[in-house]
């Protein structure tokens, strides 16, 4: 159902700024549901001249026409395909990144939807880092907005989250995160308990777990200056009550919890924040002071609490190196360790069949629950 | 020195007055004495400026003075004037009086904003020192406004706001001016030291309102211990009680009034120990206990009878081994002692058996504890004064 050659030119000769809006709309809308599907997105992959007019198009007089090219674009970049055409045939960056700093710009939540999307690999996301540069925008600037509340009062900007996960791939934006000199990552700590975004807030985890990769920051983050263990603990805190004893022994900010408090909702988030606080266990310094904040309660509570099969595997290993003897000699970084080759296979089969055994335990008790009345697994 | 006449040779004039000195004595010289007093009064030679120029007393100080802001100078010149004045009198650390010389220099009203931030900025410092923290927030603000880039106004600002406890707001102005400035140390150290304190105080809070919570959950158990053992409490006279006659007071209402008159007994008990009644970890009261002796006009005041003793238990002991100072006639023995307490109601007296419990007394139809303590009156029985107490009165044996 592609189109021939001359009808590609008809319908590109529409897709002008001076084009009637009526015929115009037509065109945009055909391209919208060409970008619906695989084939179309295909299709349009070899046509760099329609990626380039889609772009021209989002600066047009009429808003049902942006709409439409943001839509089409939307779709296009989900395809990952479609990023060095884009990045390569188009503008379509420095286009994008000047209206994300404009702070009247209404369709502005199109735009992080957009750049999320093209960043999620590391070849465009290097681009794109790269033309942030160049636009002398620079991560700084992204992270301003991202923390600036009310910057755009037409669009909530909660996808820059993602898109800071996922510039932080890159190790020159985990530089930048991590600066020492600077006041960055301090500013996204405390978005992993904003209630008002699960995006939001999964970014921002997912970009505090992907600069906690780097060890040799894992002192700094867990010192004074940034202090990131409570931010990691407060989501998977709940009301339970401590004794005084067990509260005073805590972090400032996980000390005597209301009884309203939540836990975060939503179980990829929980298991990020477990996989980030285990990043810290690998370094022998990390470890020490993980323990020497007795955040042990916190676990325990939060392992009687959760019910969610892979969450609680990610739990008991944390719990298990934190309340485990330290490791011999030699052993002290396993993130340094040298696994021999049969011995790395042989973790690996382990750690698949553990992975189906969960996946046939949540199989199992999902069947249950539909054949029982609703209720919670007891443990 | 008079200007010589044309043509005249103006040494013979110098050589003239140079001469006189070796005949006359010159006029109004330092005497020896107090030359050194004399030169302090010297404005050149002056240490420090006194605390009020009087033109009449230092007429050459007040002159000066009058040049410096002298009206015909521009008014940036005299904004400046003011501002180096200010600065002076900031060094010395005379703050009040540079905050004087600070705001002459803004009434001044000149069109360099950036010579108004800066004495909107060192006001603010002056203030500061001077424990006029919202005003010197005010200053702060005014000089970010005219200078959105003047960091000593935005480190000033922040500085401020911690003082006052508004921590989110001092970590917006530290935040600000990261924007401008993001490695400056001093920016960084200020929002740290907000985000610690701001994080504390919400850490203090958290507990304080736990802490109530318990204090409030041993409340509501007391009242309901007293309760279940049909004990009746005197509630005071309702006018005094705050608030008791509207009816949408608060949220628990009947129990939080109740527990408020309970504090109130408690509190405006006459002995002001400030003692009321608990309950141990067992769920037993302990009672403040008053006894009174009439016929001495003496008083006893036990902090803590467990309702489960009995009056001999504790009349053993505070009637044992010695007597009170106050017993004159040496009759006040455990074995002679009767105790009464009062139906204030009825007023009626009600004789205790002194074997039995203080719980058993009080759960006593006609007992009713007043201002949270139950008190008890001590006669000798059969004593003249005895006798004489108790004629006109109804007297009642307590039945159990």
């Amino acid at each position: 159902m592609m189109l021939s050659d001359g009808e590609a030119n008809e319908l590109l000769s529409f897709l002008t700024l001076e084009t009637r809006p009526d015929v115009k709309g037509h065109a945009t809308e055909y391209i919208v549901g060409l970008t619906g599907n695989p084939d179309g997105c295909r299709y349009l992959r070899s046509k760099p001249d329609f990626l380039k007019a889609l772009v021209t198009l989002t600066s047009d007089a009429s808003i049902a026409i942006i709409k439409d090219c943001y839509h089409a674009l939307i779709n296009l970049s989900a395809d990952e395909t479609l990023h060095q055409p884009l990045l390569k045939e188009t503008n379509i960056l420095p286009t994008l990144l000047q209206n994300l700093l404009d702070p009247e710009y209404v369709l502005a939540d199109r735009i992080c939807t957009i750049l999320s999307n093209l960043t999620r690999h590391e070849r465009t996301c290097r681009d794109v880092f790269r033309v942030l540069q160049e636009q002398n925008i620079g991560l700084a600037k992204v992270v301003e907005i991202f923390c600036t509340e009310g910057f755009n009062k037409k669009a909530s900007l909660h996808y820059l989250g993602p898109l800071l996960s996922n510039l932080a791939q890159l190790p020159e934006a985990r530089h930048f995160i991590l600066d020492k000199e600077r006041c960055v990552i301090q500013r996204l700590l405390p978005y992993t308990q904003y209630e008002e975004s699960t995006t939001r807030r999964g970014g921002v985890v997912g970009t505090l777990r992907n600069c906690c990769f780097d060890y040799a920051h894992h002192e700094w983050l867990l010192g004074d200056t940034v202090d990131i263990l409570p931010h990691l603990l407060l989501p998977l805190a709940g009301p339970e009550e401590l004794s005084e004893e067990e509260n005073e022994g805590l972090p400032v900010d996980l000390q005597y919890l209301p009884e309203d408090k939540t836990r975060e909702a939503d179980p990829d988030i929980r298991k990020m924040l477990l996989e980030t606080l285990m990043l810290f266990t690998a370094t022998k310094v990390g470890r020490k002071i993980m323990k020497s904040k007795n955040v042990y309660p916190i676990t325990r509570e939060f392992h009687k609490w959760e019910k969610d099969p892979h969450v609680i595997s990610a739990c008991e290993k944390l719990v298990q190196v934190l309340i485990g003897d330290e490791p011999e000699e030699g052993m002290e970084n396993l993130m340094e360790v040298e696994i021999p080759q049969d011995v790395e296979e042989k973790l690996k089969e382990l750690d698949a069949k553990e992975q189906q055994q969960i996946e046939n335990e949540a199989q199992e008790s999902e069947e249950k629950n539909q054949n029982e009345s609703p209720k919670g697994l007891e443990r | 020195m008079a200007a010589p006449a044309q043509g005249e040779d103006s040494d013979d004039g110098m050589d003239e007055f140079m001469e006189s000195f070796k005949t006359k004595k010159y006029k109004n010289a330092f005497n020896e004495g107090n030359w050194e007093e004399e030169f302090d009064k010297v404005p050149m030679f002056m240490k420090t400026a006194p605390e009020e120029i009087d033109p009449l007393k230092h007429p050459d100080l007040a002159c000066i003075q009058s040049i410096i802001h002298d009206d015909d100078r521009t008014p940036e010149e005299q904004a400046r004037n003011y501002k180096d004045e200010g600065n002076e009198y900031f060094k010395e650390k005379n703050f009040k009086k540079a905050v004087v010389s600070y705001t002459e220099g803004l009434k001044k009203n000149c069109v360099d904003l950036e010579l108004s931030a800066i004495l909107y900025t060192n006001r603010a410092a002056a203030h500061f020192h001077l424990g006029n923290i919202r005003s010197a927030l005010n200053d702060a603000t005014a000089a970010k406004k005219l200078k959105p880039d003047h960091i000593k106004a935005i480190l000033r600002g922040a500085q401020c706001c911690i003082e006052l406890h508004h921590y989110s707001e001092a970590l917006q102005w530290c935040d600000e001016g990261l924007r401008l400035l993001p490695i400056d140390k001093n920016l960084q150290e200020l929002r740290a030291k907000a985000d610690k304190q701001k994080r504390e105080a919400e850490r203090d809070a958290r507990k304080a309102k736990v802490k109530a919570k318990k204090e409030q959950n041993e409340k509501d158990a007391l009242l309901a211990a007293i309760k279940e053992r049909g004990i009746k409490l005197l509630k005071p006279e309702a006018s005094q009680h705050k608030g008791s006659d509207s009816e949408d007071d608060d949220g628990d209402g009947g129990s939080s009034r109740a527990l408020a008159d309970l504090e109130l007994d408690g509190i405006s008990s006459q002995e002001a120990t400030g003692a009321h009644v608990y309950m141990d970890e067992q769920g037993v009261l302990y009672w403040p206990v008053l006894f009174l002796y009439p016929e001495h006009e003496q008083t006893d005041f036990i902090s803590a009878f467990c309702e489960n003793s009995s009056f001999i238990d504790h009349l053993a002991v505070m009637f044992g081994e010695e007597l009170p100072p106050w017993d004159t006639e040496r009759k006040y023995r455990p074995q002679n002692l009767q105790l009464f307490f009062e139906d204030h109601e009825k007023g009626n007296l009600y004789q205790v058996d002194l074997e039995k419990p203080l719980l058993s007394v009080l759960q006593n139809q006609r007992c009713t504890v007043k201002a949270g303590t139950p008190s008890f009156i001590v006669l000798v029985s059969g004593s003249p004064f005895c006798k004489q107490f108790l004629s006109g009165k109804k007297v009642k044996r307590l039945k159990f």
